[in-house]
């Protein structure tokens, strides 16, 4: 009885404490900002067994994968001991024996304990041995603590079960591991009295570190234990290249200080497991810039629990941070816990942008662009100068119908390093008869960087222009050369009530290839690589397509190691076209290249983004690699390859 | 204190500049517009002014095509309010004819202090702002990089040549050529600028008859490229290389040994 009475104030105290801690921990997000996402409960529900039962992403890297698998799966398996240690004595009499609890259950508690002890030994053979950078900036202690605690919890459950064994309590058939336990422990000769003895202190050495573990908890980043699921659950369902808006007619608030975040974006931050796949992924701090997704989201966990006198933008998180980002998405593609860091990122350069605390050049930039619809300040009637020097005329879309509107994006019509892929697309539509025309002088900037910068009136502006010159205009669907433009038209624009069927000319020229509308010779060419740029492919999914056009024009593809969703950012997304680099250690598409180097033979780098173009053929001429490697768009390949 | 700014639209540069028929004007026709550069200045320091002394900031352009945005534009920057000054439709466009139409502007809004920019593309000798100070009879300062003002009126930083600079003191009422403002021009959020898109601009119809144009032009030249630019490719040694030998070619290279 008084192990009962015990065990209730033990419970109800630690059980206290522990709601304690996680009501402190989690008031913020009481008064937070609304964010929607409540709906679609089934599919929000199969995203997390999906996460859960099939741990894709964490498999990502095989090592941490396998052994949080083991760990993960133990613990499930393990709580059925929990169940029985508490129950047994909360409620005398209760047992799990009539389901099996001295048999199968038994059977999986003793498998399960070594298997966790494994998975816990390879966590720290990892922590401690392989140390693996991404775990630079996490809390090492934390971990420490917490796998002595469930060595602890499960050492203490084995020989509370070999002991019991050792006492003629507890049967052995069921039992491997604490048979051979208490095999090996037979030469103590204890008496059955002091076996009893034993079972008693490894009972209580296993309940109270299970409640210490429980008390624990709330200050550790072993909270995912609890919040992994719900975060996964109410993770973001929109497309991935829409920017969460709370309604369409509600443009997005700027963040200034950590109230001001969406619960979710709260909830985003106590569930941060400290994983470090996100930093790991990061091609800004890959460029040694002050920017790690990881210290990113821990920097805001922290200033929530405890904001003292430090401002959140300019304090904690320093403005270099947030301007370093170039939103190519691989830290949210790489979360095990589906954590949005991105957004949260562009909210606060909005309150950046508010304040007017931006960099000279990215200002000269935007101001340009409020001017002239283009970053360059270009004049707006120069836009369609690519046109001249073409042997035909394209279409004004504005005046005649056509089938195809192409949107040909600022690079691809003003710099002059793009020109002449952007004249050969149009000489292949030209080839193919298309019936295409381009929006001349009226086109403007799609505004999807500018909107990822935070300038959000400007954005508006920018998009609410070209809605108001495509509306005018007949067309069955648009193309563009630019994966920016092809997001903003795409996913971004639907925020106004435009819906369009939009295209990349990638998807566009597969079509006209495979209908026969472009006739291709059959050659074999040579091997080259490709670089999925981040809005195309991770953003949009369009991975396949450049793919099988290199392909179709007859080159080998020889996959660089960072492909598909784990492509590496060229480093000019999110307005970091619009910046110095300053403080860049290794420009990102510096690093790109050293890796198509590395592969054997590759003879072209082969893009499919106007910006690609330019920062890597920067990037080659810095690495003075231009005999190993040249920079080609998919369009100079079937241009090549054309047959006559 | 009240500040009238005068604002100006220029022709973009970085068009493609082509000659009128009559070859005597470039085609205004196909250029784009913007704002003048020291203009841009002007407002800056208007508004600076605004926030460290407390004045009352009037924006002032002549009406044309594309006043309206223009005018808009001063305001999302912090201009109090803003008004467009008609002016008769067969007059062409420059700092003489502007002049008495403007004049009349600041005098029937009681503005005190008249600041322009120094110059524009068209008048490179920077005119508008001596001939406002000789219309109103104002004290006049041009090529101001700073203005600060106390009890007695303002102080303006006029750069001189040879990288000397003086500062002079100016009586109000007093017209100011500004060439740089003393503060880098803000940013104004995309919001902003949407905010006062939709601000009513009225235009103040002075009656001032414009003055005669004394000089006319006769025609006008475009110039052309002198020398082709050549691009040095290749690794940072090769490139290196090339430099040396184009410097060692055209002997620019001192105490370098044969």
């Amino acid at each position: 009885m008084a192990d009962t009475f015990i065990l209730w104030l033990l419970l109800v105290a630690a059980g206290g404490f522990t709601w304690w801690r996680f009501y402190r921990l989690l008031r913020p997000m009481k008064r937070a900002a609304r964010a929607a996402r409540f709906d679609q409960p089934l599919r929000r529900l199969a995203g997390v067994a999906r996460a859960l039962g099939l741990h894709e992403r964490l498999l990502k890297i095989r090592y941490s994968g396998i052994l949080h698998a083991m760990i993960f799966v133990s613990f499930i398996a393990l709580t059925t001991s929990i169940v029985e240690s508490f129950g047994s004595v909360l409620f005398p009499g209760f047992s799990l024996g009539p389901i099996g609890g001295t048999t199968w259950i038994a059977l999986l508690q003793d498998i399960f304990a070594l298997v966790m002890l494994a998975g816990v030994v390879l966590a720290a053979f990892q922590r401690y041995v392989l140390r693996p950078a991404r775990f630079r900036g996490s809390n090492a202690i934390d971990a420490t603590i917490i796998y002595v605690l469930i060595v602890t919890i499960v050492v203490s459950m084995i020989f509370e079960a070999t002991f019991g064994i050792l006492a003629g309590k507890a049967g052995a058939d069921w039992r491997p591991v604490s048979h051979a336990l208490a095999y090996a422990l037979s030469p103590l000769r204890l008496s059955g009295e002091q076996a009893a003895t034993a079972v008693t202190v490894f009972y209580w050495l296993h309940v109270t570190s299970i409640l210490a573990f429980l008390i624990y908890i709330p200050g550790s980043k072993h909270r995912h234990m609890f919040l992994a699921a719900p975060n996964i659950y109410f993770r973001s369902l929109k497309p991935k290249g829409m920017l969460p808006r709370a309604a369409p007619d509600k443009p997005p608030a700027p963040v200034a200080s950590v109230e001001q975040f969406t619960w979710k974006d709260m909830l985003d931050a106590y569930a941060c497991t400290e994983c470090g796949r996100c930093q790991a992924a990061c091609p800004a701090y890959a460029a040694g810039l002050p920017l790690s997704p990881k210290l990113l989201i821990t920097d805001i966990r922290d200033h929530l629990i405890d904001a003292g006198d430090t401002p959140l933008i300019g304090g904690v998180i320093r403005e270099e941070t947030l301007w370093a980002c170039t939103t190519c998405h691989a830290c949210m593609e790489a979360c095990p816990v589906h954590i949005e860091h991105v957004p949260k990122i562009v909210d606060m350069r909005r309150y950046l942008v508010e304040e007017g605390k931006i960099a000279p050049m990215l200002q000269e930039a935007l101001s340009n662009l409020q001017r002239t619809g283009n970053s360059m300040g270009s004049a707006t009637r120069m836009r369609a100068r690519w046109t001249k020097g073409l042997p035909f005329k394209i279409k004004d879309a504005r005046k005649e119908p056509v089938d195809i509107l192409w949107f040909v994006g600022d690079f691809a019509s003003y710099d002059p390093r793009v020109q002449d892929v952007t004249r050969k697309v149009a000489m292949l539509l030209n080839e193919a008869d298309v019936d295409f025309g381009i929006l001349y002088e009226a086109e403007q900037n799609s505004g999807n960087d500018v909107h990822r910068v935070g300038e959000e009136g400007l954005f508006e502006m920018l998009a609410l222009r070209n809605i108001e010159t495509i509306s005018g205009c007949s067309f069955n669907r648009i193309m563009t050369t630019d994966p920016h433009s092809l997001n903003a038209l795409a996913q971004e624009y639907r925020a106004f009530g435009a819906v369009y069927e939009v295209m990349h000319y990638a998807s566009f020229l597969l079509e006209l290839i495979e209908t026969g509308r472009l006739k291709l010779k059959a050659e074999a060419r040579g091997k080259v690589t490709y670089h999925d740029p981040c809005y195309l492919g991770r953003y949009n999914g369009g991975f396949d397509a450049p793919r099988a056009l290199i392909e179709r024009a007859g080159y080998r593809l020889a996959e660089m190691p960072r492909c598909r969703e784990n492509s590496f950012c060229c480093g000019a997304g999110g307005g970091q076209i619009w910046s110095d680099d300053s403080g860049v250690e290794e420009r990102p598409s510096e690093n790109r290249i050293k890796e198509a180097l590395s592969l054997e033979g590759a003879r072209y780098f082969v893009v499919s983004c106007p910006k690609d173009k330019v920062m890597y053929a920067a990037a080659v001429q810095s690495l003075g690699a231009e005999d190993a490697i040249e920079v080609v768009d998919l369009a100079d390949l079937i241009a090549r390859a054309l047959a006559h | 204190m009240h500040i009238a700014v005068i604002i100006r639209l220029v022709p973009h540069t970085d068009s493609e500049l082509e000659i009128s028929d009559d070859g005597t004007d470039i085609d205004r026709e196909w250029i784009d517009t913007k704002l003048n550069e020291f203009d841009d200045h002007a407002l800056e320091e208007a508004i600076l002014l605004k926030e460290i002394v407390g004045a009352r900031v009037t924006a002032l352009a002549v009406d044309t095509e594309g006043a309206d945005r223009l005018l808009q534009t001063a305001i999302a920057r912090g201009a109090d309010e803003a008004h467009k000054i008609s002016m008769p439709a067969d007059v062409a466009l420059c700092s003489r004819t502007m002049t008495l139409p403007v004049a009349a502007a600041v005098q029937k809004l009681g503005a005190e202090l008249v600041l322009t920019g120094v110059q524009t593309p068209h008048d490179i000798y920077g005119q508008l702002a001596p001939y406002l100070g000789g219309a109103l009879d104002w004290p006049q300062a041009s090529a101001v990089s700073g203005i600060g003002a106390d009890n007695d009126g303002i102080l303006v930083q006029q750069e001189l040549s040879g990288g000397v600079s003086t500062t002079l003191r100016l009586a109000l009422p007093a017209v100011v050529g500004v060439q740089t403002a003393s503060q880098p021009i803000r940013y104004v959020a995309g919001s902003k600028l949407r905010q006062a898109m939709s601000a009513e601009i009225g235009t103040l119809d002075t009656g001032a008859e414009p003055l005669e144009i004394g000089v006319k032009p006769t025609g006008l030249i475009a110039s052309t490229a002198a020398g082709d630019v050549e691009m040095l490719n290749g690794g940072a040694d090769a490139v290196a290389a090339k430099i040396h030998a184009l410097l060692s070619e055209r002997g620019l290279l001192r105490g370098e040994r044969q």
